[in-house]
């Protein structure tokens, strides 16, 4: 500091102290000290309001929160409601009889309008009541069905969109059109995040099994879109290099980076100095927050501390890196230090032509983790205020698309209903919401739109979805879109 | 106020703008700079006013007298609190009052008015805004709308003195202030704000920040030396017209507007293919560097199709509407894609040149500007015609495109048809001079001429490696000669060869002879022959249909008759055309077979039957009558038509004539021997041309049907749901469109946007530029000119420029040289923290703009300072380093940008508006440091500092591997540490270091220098990381050493930031 003007650099430090008493970014001792001298430091670092790396909006929540973090379980392609949660016994009488024409409508994708018959297809799956709440669920699911009491299933979903890209894109950013936020950076923006050594939202893009059809992801769906691109998800990789050019390169160890960042430090210490700017300041507190990046992650994906009790709740895969199982438990180890929304983006459930083949695999890739995850964090008292939530972006067609047997048949997209559950944080478990329809076409009760999920979402987390805004383009955009959309009170604890 | 010019208003404005702004800036100052340094978000600021309670007696406000500005004061709080139900918006105006209007909202107390003007406690709105009663106060408490006290007071104050309405400020027509220039302007609001200049900065921070404002890139130390030598009067002038003039000033300018077209090398949806419209993005950066003029740079993207015989650039100009997204998802509904291509492109429009958010009326009237729903749907017609489909395909090139002829294309097929056409008549010269009379008009008719060729007689031809087994060459049974072949059979028997003998040439009219004798003690049921070419596939067979080859009763197994009587020698015959086999086809081999018995073959050839009258190689005639009525591939067109037309048709002598010289030329067997040489050359002209042809690449274009579509308002934005019809048109609220024809065009429209009387285009164009340079723009929201989007904070100044630019006609470099060499833009850009708290965009101008590098200008910095940089321009998207699994986990099976291939050499250091564009997984380095992502228009991006950032700059391949390469520009360019470190402050920085920082540096160098003494191994390493190779001999303990300094240095914050 050798600026002659005394007030010059009682403004200085008047600021600095600002900055990092109010706002500031906690940061490596050594640098911090090596950087500013011990006195002013200590006055830094003592500061009684720990600081926060990932700061709330002001206002923000706007009422207590129930929830303190998400755990988002994208099903990726559409899952069949029809074989899953949706019990619809009397269509096994239906069998390849023709839909009524007054249900079918004329919204239909391409690759079936053109069929000449929409014969029923009923579910090959035998359906059994679980649980106290007494639940139908289908053979396909037996390690979810042992924790109905725990969810809330919505059976009355819909969406407006019957493709996948524009589905997808809805269901994470509440508008079909590409552009807009993700739920992941609402969240993040709106309350930032408790760590100061991980990001406040994560991504993680697991394997399938081999043979689904597998529709595409879009970095769209954890984007920022309009907001500032720090609220963008991380996408949390599997293998050796978990966060994108994490680890030093070859030759260089710690050390050299710990002596490369005091000499940055140093460095842009005089520059701000010299021009004043806070993000100078910002940016020392980022490099730091690297630096502690590279220790944090490799501890969060290190499983070695978690007991085989714990693994054993995930399944058989829980050790293979960028398995469905690992990623579920890594959502856990993620929210447990502080992350405030992990979505796992898991793919293939797209089942046009064989069905009970390919939702076969998906189910067993993740059932047992799914309900695994709500046991663990049950088991850990964390399921009180972790918002779980498990849904694709539409659901399947009663009538079968190609060759239909009782053993064979596939399901054309179907965004009039599906299902979705919620868990954790401001639900009530053991409920289910919305009747369908005989044929599982059309809600009859309780029609639930995506956009309601979101607001849903938001309200567990004590946001108030429609308060919840950013002037862009001339319009106060918000994760639930323009339409009104009501919070899905049935539901909540 | 009624008298008052709009000039007089104006200065009004600034002036009680200012006062505002720093009334503001006191209350909230520490909210304000908290919320900004915490978000990093350099974007929307809410100002939380916080004011006395009771404050609503008009004498207690001692500024009751200053003069309220609708625009400035009043028309934001109506706008945020009032308008969505009592505006615009005719859907959805409640209790049919409309505040937005003074027609509609001031009237006299005794009609019950919402406004009385002048008197504040008999207007309705007044009244409503103080009551308690939630059923009945405004707004509305479901509407979560508040006011604050001050805006309470404001909106008394207004009424007060009178409520006088202003027109929208960007909706007025610029005026040109009479006080000329930026720096003028900026010192007049400077001094009004009781502030000044800052000093000028000192030369290197200038032509750095010039150098990295025009081109992208650093300046060369040569550059900073030409510079700071250079003491004449001009130096700064002349050194930005140096800047102006390199051909990297059209690749910087030329980023900012593909993020405002989103422009992407992928279809953007599902599959996200390539898509090759990459001749659209390297006519920006021509467009750019050529300097056209604003004006036509917009018609030719709007309209470029639609001028009199556009260009090829023209043309290659309109795929800027070709850069949406779009789909090729099966099952997607065509109409629903045709609407929403209509709608991004009509709203990027607007939005690009007008700076309208004009999107927001896709489902009902705009609640905040004049545009209508019809108005939007007026200007979706524009649109609405597009000849590409709703369906992409999923293809490279979606129709319409063109071809991107390069400057030589013509020249280069010219030259190729000249020399096919000399060749030609080379051909056509020596044909004439070839005696030939035709056999069918010769008398007497010549004779059939008959050739036998025997194939098996004894033994298999000369060299046959024959595979025989249980078949013997046996004397008795013999048809002729010595030997038959006794083949034996209890299931199927084959004997054949398949390689070694000369192969055999079918003739003219040939008939496969073969003599069997079929044992009567023992016959067999099925016997069959079989020719070799590419394949088996030419048989014959008598007897049962046993033998289950090739497809039934065709060449591939021609039942040629029944089982022959045993015990005798029976000769069996057949066309060679029976089993497929025509004139000139080559035989390499053939198998007799029997099924269950046993046979003899003997004495197997074939016979040729040539009648020179009705053999179209020998006849002329003959080929005529053999072509009539069939295409004929590889002639001439008029002779194939000639030929087509048959004999009947009578032929004038000279066309004859051409038919007879093509005749001998390529079909008289006799004759066309000698002019196999010439063909073989035209052949490999033809060829040459055709591949070069062939690689020249193609773009995207926009064309209309030929009939337009329909246009109609969709309700509720629906596509499905068309209500009121609409035609072309443009929006009230702005000049009126001049048509040419019946039905306004694209054209049209185009002219109509860049018309002088266009109030918004040219406001939106400086403010654009003015960002790019400043940091900030004048208007806050760039994208934003309609009521919602911030006031500028130097009106005069704006309209200064818009008008200039557009006197200048249009003249971007003008304007670019008029921004960079202004006083303002020259000021350094530090300042004392107070003055970064109280205004942290620097949207007073009291200080040079500092701001961090965008994502390409990182890369191309880091590249460029560390020699690697590759300028090669233009062409197809390149992939650089980049890490594993960025589009794998995610891409569709299906999708061929599923795999990154990354490119080797040049291609990891070509600039970065060169890199591949994929837009649903773009480059990390591009997503990290706030690139948007293309899928939609982007006019200002955001400027985050994130951890992320961090780990990128310090460990990515790319750049951990151009400060290797930086290093070793260090250690060649001097020989003691401090001269190095110098070195690679000015490469990076253009200054000098201070002793200060070079000690810094140099203990840091030390550290590492000692660390790879004790491990060279770990220097190795360190200095191989990336594909390019240190150079050879070095010291690869220093080189490492040095490498992690260049690392650092690239890292620093200055360097990170243009100062």
């Amino acid at each position: 500091m050798n600026n002659k003007n005394p007030l010059f650099e009682h403004q200085l430090l008047q600021t600095r102290r600002q900055f990092f008493g109010n706002v500031g970014l906690r940061m490596g001792g050594i640098a911090m000290a090596s950087m500013m001298g011990p006195g002013l430091a200590a006055q830094a670092m003592g500061s009684e309001d720990p600081e926060r790396v990932h700061p709330p909006l002001p206002g923000l929540p706007h009422f207590p929160a129930k929830a303190k973090s998400v755990i988002y379980l994208h099903m990726n392609g559409g899952p069949s409601q029809l074989d899953t949660w949706d019990y619809k016994p009397n269509l096994v009488k239906q069998f390849e009889k023709e839909l009524p024409k007054d249900f079918l409508g004329d919204r239909i994708t391409t690759m079936t309008s053109g069929q000449a018959k929409f014969p029923v297809a009923p579910s090959k799956y035998e359906f059994k009541q679980h649980g106290e709440c007494g639940r139908w669920v289908s053979s396909l699911l037996p390690h979810t069905a042992k924790i109905v009491d725990d969810i809330a299933v919505i059976k009355t979903v819909h969406t407006n969109a019957i493709n996948h890209d524009p589905a997808c894109t809805f269901v994470m950013t509440g508008s079909e059109v590409s552009g807009k936020p993700s739920m992941g950076s609402w969240v993040s923006y709106g309350l930032g995040a408790e760590t100061n050594n991980l990001p406040a939202f994560v991504s993680l893009v697991p394997n399938f099994p081999a043979g689904s059809n597998a529709q595409a992801l879009y970095s769209r769906m954890w984007g920022p879109g309009f907001l500032p691109g720090k609220h963008s998800g991380v996408v949390l990789r599997a293998g050796a290099e978990p966060v994108l050019y994490l680890d030093n390169p070859p030759g260089v160890d710690r050390s050299d980076r710990r002596a490369m960042l005091d000499a940055l430090g140093k460095l842009n210490a005089k520059g701000f100095s010299k021009f004043g700017d806070p993000d100078i300041q910002t940016r020392i507190a980022q490099y730091e927050m690297a630096y502690r990046m590279q220790t944090s992650v490799p501890e969060l994906t290190d499983l070695s501390q978690e007991t085989q009790a714990t693994k054993e709740l995930y399944g058989a895969n829980v050790d293979k890196p960028g398995s469905f199982t690992q990623s579920a438990l890594l959502a856990r180890r993620l929210v447990e230090r502080g992350v405030r929304m992990v979505q796992i983006m898991h793919r293939g459930w797209d089942s046009h032509g064989n069905l009970p083949v390919e939702l076969g695999n998906q189910c067993m890739d993740t059932d047992q983790a799914c309900a695994g995850l709500i046991t663990d964090l049950k088991q850990r008292g964390m399921l009180k205020d972790t918002l779980v939530i498990w849904g694709g972006e539409f659901g399947r067609t009663v009538y079968s698309q190609g060759k239909l047997t009782r053993e064979r048949y596939g399901r054309d997209h179907h965004p009039r209903n599906f299902c979705m559950w919620m868990a954790g944080g401001g639900i009530k478990g053991g409920v289910e919401l919305g009747e369908t329809d005989e044929y599982s076409y059309n809600p009859i009760t309780d029609p639930v739109h995506i956009n309601e999920i979101n607001a849903t979402v938001l309200h567990c987390l004590g946001i108030d979805h429609e308060r919840f805004t950013l002037r862009y383009q001339g319009l106060d955009q918000r994760l639930t879109g323009v339409e009104p959309m009501k919070v899905i009170k049935q539901i909540l604890a | 106020m009624l008298l008052m010019t709009q000039w007089n208003r104006m200065q009004m404005e600034n002036q009680t703008l200012t006062q505002n702004c720093r009334f503001q800036i006191s209350k909230s100052f520490q909210k304000t700079v908290r919320w900004l340094v915490v978000s990093g978000f350099v974007g929307l600021i809410f100002l939380v006013l916080v004011g006395d309670a009771n404050a609503f007696d008009d004498s207690h406000d001692a500024k009751a007298e200053t003069p309220i500005s609708y625009n400035r004061d009043i028309r934001p709080i109506l706008s945020e609190n009032c308008f969505a139900c009592h505006g615009t918006d005719a859907g959805n105006r409640e209790a049919d009052l409309r505040l937005d209007l003074s027609e509609t909202a001031v009237g006299k107390e005794e009609d019950g008015a919402a406004i009385v003007a002048g008197q504040p406690d008999e207007s309705l709105i007044w009244q409503r805004i103080l009551e308690t009663d939630p059923d009945v106060v405004m707004p509305p408490p479901e509407s979560k709308k508040k006011l604050t006290d001050d805006q309470k007071q404001m909106l008394r104050r207004w009424i007060k003195q009178g409520a006088e309405y202003q027109k929208h400020w960007a909706f007025e027509r610029p005026i040109k202030s009479t006080e000329a220039g930026i720096d003028a302007l900026v010192a007049k609001s400077l001094k009004r704000d009781g502030l000044s200049f800052s000093p000028e900065a000192d030369r290197s921070t200038l032509i750095r920040r010039v150098s990295m404002a025009l081109t992208g890139l650093p300046p060369t130390i040569e550059e900073v030396d030409q510079f700071l030598n250079d003491q004449s009067s001009g130096a700064y002038e002349a050194m930005v017209d140096r800047y102006l003039a390199s051909p990297r000033y059209g690749e910087e300018m030329a980023r900012y507007w593909l993020d405002v077209a989103r422009y992407g090398d992928t279809h953007g949806m599902h599959l996200d293919n390539e898509r090759q419209t990459w001749a659209y993005r390297d006519w920006v950066v021509s467009a750019f560097n050529r300097n056209l003029s604003y004006d036509q740079f917009t018609i030719d993207q709007l309209a470029g199709d639609l001028r009199e015989n556009p260009t090829q650039d023209q043309m290659i100009a309109t795929g800027f509407n070709r850069c949406n997204v779009t789909t090729g998802e099966g099952g997607s509904i065509q109409k629903e894609f045709i609407f929403r291509y209509a709608v991004d492109r009509a709203s990027t429009t607007a939005q690009a040149w007008l700076g309208l958010t004009a999107g927001c009326a896709v489902c009902h009237d705009h609640k905040y500007d004049p545009i209508s729903q019809k108005e939007f749907y007026s200007l979706y017609a524009f649109f609405n015609s597009n000849a590409d489909p709703a369906m992409d395909g999923n293809a490279l090139l979606t129709r319409p495109v063109v071809k991107v002829k390069p400057d030589d294309y013509d020249a280069k097929i010219k030259e190729f048809v000249e020399r096919e056409a000399a060749l030609q008549k080379s051909i056509d010269e020596k044909s004439a001079t070839v005696a030939y009379s035709d056999p069918a008009e010769l008398e007497p008719r010549p004779e059939i001429q008959v050739t036998t060729h025997v194939w098996f007689e004894d033994a298999f031809p000369a060299g046959a490696a024959v595979n025989a087994p249980g078949a013997a060459l046996v004397d008795e049974p013999v048809n002729s000669g010595s030997k038959a072949l006794k083949v034996v059979g209890a299931g199927l028997a084959q004997t054949f060869y398949d390689k070694g003998a000369q192969p055999l040439t079918v003739p003219d009219g040939g008939r496969f002879f073969m003599n069997v004798f079929l044992d009567p003690n023992d016959p067999p049921e099925e016997i069959m022959v079989q020719f070799l070419t590419n394949s088996w596939d030419q048989r014959a067979i008598w007897g049962a249909d046993l033998i289950n080859w090739g497809a039934q009763n065709t060449s591939q197994r021609f039942p040629a008759g029944g089982i022959p009587e045993p015990g005798k020698w029976v000769k069996l015959e057949f066309d060679a055309s029976d089993v497929g086999l025509t004139a000139a086809s080559k035989v390499n081999g053939f198998a007799f077979t029997v099924h269950g018995g046993t046979a003899y073959f003997d004495n197997m050839g074939v016979v040729g039957r040539l009648d020179p009258v009705t053999n179209p190689t020998l006849s002329l005639t003959a080929w005529r009558k053999a072509q009539a009525g069939k295409d004929t591939p590889g002639a001439p067109a008029d002779i194939k038509q000639w030929l087509k037309e048959g004999l009947d048709k009578e032929r004038k002598p000279e066309e004859v004539k051409c038919l007879r010289d093509y005749y001998v030329a390529n079909v008289c067997s006799t004759t066309r021997e000698p002019f196999n040489a010439m063909k073989a050359e035209l052949a490999a002209i033809k060829k040459q041309r055709v591949d070069y042809d062939n690689a020249v690449p193609s773009t995207f274009v926009f064309k209309d049907l030929p009939k337009p579509r329909d246009s109609f308002v969709m309700i509720r934005g629906e596509y499905d749901a068309p209500g009121e019809p609409v035609m072309p048109g443009t929006p009230a609220v702005l000049p009126a469109l001049k048509q040419t024809g019946e039905r306004a065009n694209r054209l049209d429209l185009a002219r109509w946007i860049v018309a002088p009387e266009n109030p918004l285009t040219s406001r939106v164009a400086v403010n654009r530029f003015w960002q790019q340079v400043f940091g900030v723009g004048l208007v806050n929201t760039s994208h934003d000119f309609g009521t919602q989007g911030t006031l500028p904070t130097h009106p005069e100044l704006l309209d200064w420029m818009a008008v200039t630019f557009q006197e200048n006609g249009w003249d971007v470099k003008k304007l670019m040289r008029l921004m960079v060499t202004s006083q303002t833009f020259r000021q350094q850009g530090n300042a004392p923290p107070p003055r970064w708290a109280a205004d942290p965009e620097n949207q007073q101008l009291a200080r040079g703009p500092r701001f961090r590098l965008d994502a390409e200008q990182l890369r191309d910095q880091t590249l460029f300072v560390s020699g690697l940089m590759v300028h090669d321009m233009g062409g197809k998207g390149v992939n650089p380093y980049q890490p594993p699994n960025i589009w794998e986990p995610i891409g569709f099976g299906g999708s061929n940008t599923r795999f990154y291939k990354r490119g080797n050499g040049d291609d990891l250091y070509r600039r970065t508006l060169y890199t591949f564009f994929k837009r649903t997984a773009p480059h990390p380095m591009l997503e990290n440091f706030d690139a948007p992502p293309r899928e939609q228009s982007c006019i200002r991006r955001d400027r985050t500092n994130t951890p992320l950032q961090a780990l990128q700059l310090l460990n990515d391949v790319q750049h951990f591997e151009a400060a290797r390469a930086f290093a070793g520009r260090m250690m060649a360019s001097a020989d003691t540490p401090d001269s190095r470190i110098e070195f690679a402050y000015r490469a990076a920085l253009s200054r000098r270091p201070s002793e200060e920082e070079s000690a810094i540096v140099l203990d840091f160098f030390h550290r590492q220098q000692a660390k790879y003494k004790a491990a060279p191994e770990e220097a190795k390493k360190t200095i191989q990381y990336g594909e390019s190779k240190p150079p050879a001999g070095v010291d690869e303990v220093e080189l490492a050493a040095w490498t992690l300094v260049a690392n650092l240095i690239l890292n620093l914050d200055e360097t990170i930031v243009r100062n």
